[in-house]
């Protein structure tokens, strides 16, 4: 299971471009570590405005947090972490500075 | 990374203070750990919120950084973070706890970099970084 949290500012993502973000996470998502881009899972977290700061003014950044299947290679999740970072800009028009990806293992209960 | 989310009460801070506590955190951790300014992120959620951690106090700061530094420095930061946060608040002590879980470096990517181990930053990539915060 891949799993998705995507925080974001209020104002900075339209809402109509979210199906498209969640469809092309899961989309690379699965084309890279394997598995079916129906099983990914996508949620947005909304900061309402004056509610989020980056360097102590308010931010723009969006973060989109994976947490994948354990015992990924580091060049693997590197590759992923880049496709992410380049559809999100793609799609969004955002810059690198506006932008947070991490993959990390998912923890095992 | 880092990522600073504050928990509180709902209506329990102003912009002011969520601005002035959001600059304190930026000054502590950047003090703590020479990280750029502009990597220091900080979210406030008012509770009940379905992001919350388990905790039973008012008021909670959950820190997400970089695994690798030393233990005696994570506490002092905790610790600087929490009595900022209650001085901003005009929050007693033990109505704010916390707690700082790490990840490695390597699992992240920010500024179009993937993050280096704490430590080993070097003036490169510094020197990149200030080139894509100016992007």
């Amino acid at each position: 299971m891949i799993t998705f949290n995507c925080t974001i500012q209020e104002g900075i993502i339209p809402d109509d471009l979210r199906p498209e973000l969640a469809s092309e996470l899961a989309r690379i998502s699965a084309g890279i570590l394997g598995g079916n881009p129906d099983d990914v899972s996508v949620r947005w977290i909304e900061i309402p405005h004056g509610f989020g700061f980056r360097g102590g003014h308010l931010s723009t950044t969006s973060a989109v947090r994976g947490e994948i299947p354990p015992g990924c290679q580091q060049e693997t999740r590197v590759h992923l972490m880049q496709a992410i970072q380049d559809r999100w800009m793609e799609l969004t028009g955002c810059t690198t500075a506006e932008l947070v990806v991490s993959a990390r293992d998912r923890r095992e209960t | 990374m880092p990522y600073y989310r504050c928990f509180t009460p709902k209506d329990a801070l102003t912009f002011d203070q969520r601005q002035d506590i959001a600059r304190a955190f930026t000054d502590i951790h950047c003090g703590n750990t020479g990280a750029p300014r502009s990597f220091v992120s900080v979210s406030f959620f008012e509770t009940p919120h379905a992001e919350q951690p388990d905790f039973s106090s008012p008021y909670y700061v959950d820190g997400a950084n970089r695994a690798g530094r030393a233990e005696d420095v994570k506490q002092q930061l905790l610790a600087d973070l929490t009595r900022a946060f209650g001085e901003i608040a005009d929050v007693p002590s033990n109505m704010i706890d916390g707690r700082i879980t790490e990840n490695p470096a390597s699992w992240t990517m920010e500024g179009g970099f993937v993050l280096p181990e704490p430590g080993q930053e070097g003036p490169e990539w510094y020197a990149e970084v200030a080139a894509s915060a100016a992007d």
